[in-house]
């Protein structure tokens, strides 16, 4: 299994830290996981919202240490 | 069903207005929902390939925070929308005849040609329709 993806986007705005992650999605295969962390509350909910519409997959979401976090697997 | 595309159309060079445009349309672009963004009037001129930086943009009452707090270029932010999702961007073909332009004093990269209101209307009917 690949290495997971790590998404540093603390102290980008939103869209920011959602358009890191679309970004990054696109360069991986279909089952990796990337990890975004952001400082913007709303991509704790963005992220996952946006991964429901167009088929990724939400592994995980929370806040840690001050600041949040979305783990994504890509799905097609 | 498939999502109805987004029509935004732009006249302002208010800043507040531009950052909430960008952000609309380059989310919209990158959820599969098709947008065409048609920029008019006085918004052309935040376009035009000799405005730099944040002189670009007309003063407006969120302005000062968004320097100051580095928030991202809405023309950087269109073009991310643009890269990354679909998005078609017009110039309207009255103003730039009204300033004598033509779609080389434009950013680079941005623009998907010209296009008369009436065409941008007449697609909009299929979508829906914002007015910045």
């Amino acid at each position: 299994m690949s290495e997971r993806k790590l998404i540093d986007a603390r102290g980008s705005f939103c869209p920011g830290p959602l358009m890191e992650l679309i970004a990054s999605l696109k360069l991986m295969e279909i089952g990796q996981e990337v990890e975004i962390l952001s400082t913007d509350q709303g991509t704790a909910k963005d992220v996952p919202e946006w991964c429901a519409k167009v088929g990724h997959e939400t592994v995980e979401s929370g806040e840690k240490d001050g600041h949040w976090y979305v783990v994504v697997r890509k799905a097609k | 069903m498939a999502t109805p595309p987004l029509f935004i159309m732009l006249s302002s060079v208010d800043r507040d207005k531009l950052q909430l445009a960008s952000m609309i349309a380059s989310v919209a672009a990158v959820s599969e929902r098709p947008v065409h963004v048609f920029v008019s009037m006085g918004a052309i001129k935040v376009f035009a390939k000799t405005a730099s930086g944040n002189d670009r943009y007309g003063d407006s009452a969120f302005n000062a925070e968004l320097c100051e707090k580095n928030a991202p270029d809405p023309i950087d932010m269109f073009g991310q929308g643009k890269m990354l999702g679909d998005m078609k961007v017009w110039a309207c073909s009255m103003v730039l005849d009204v300033l004598g332009w033509d779609e080389s004093d434009l950013v680079d990269d941005l623009f998907d040609g010209q296009m008369g209101l009436t065409k941008f209307l007449s697609d909009a009917e299929e979508g829906q329709l914002l007015s910045m």
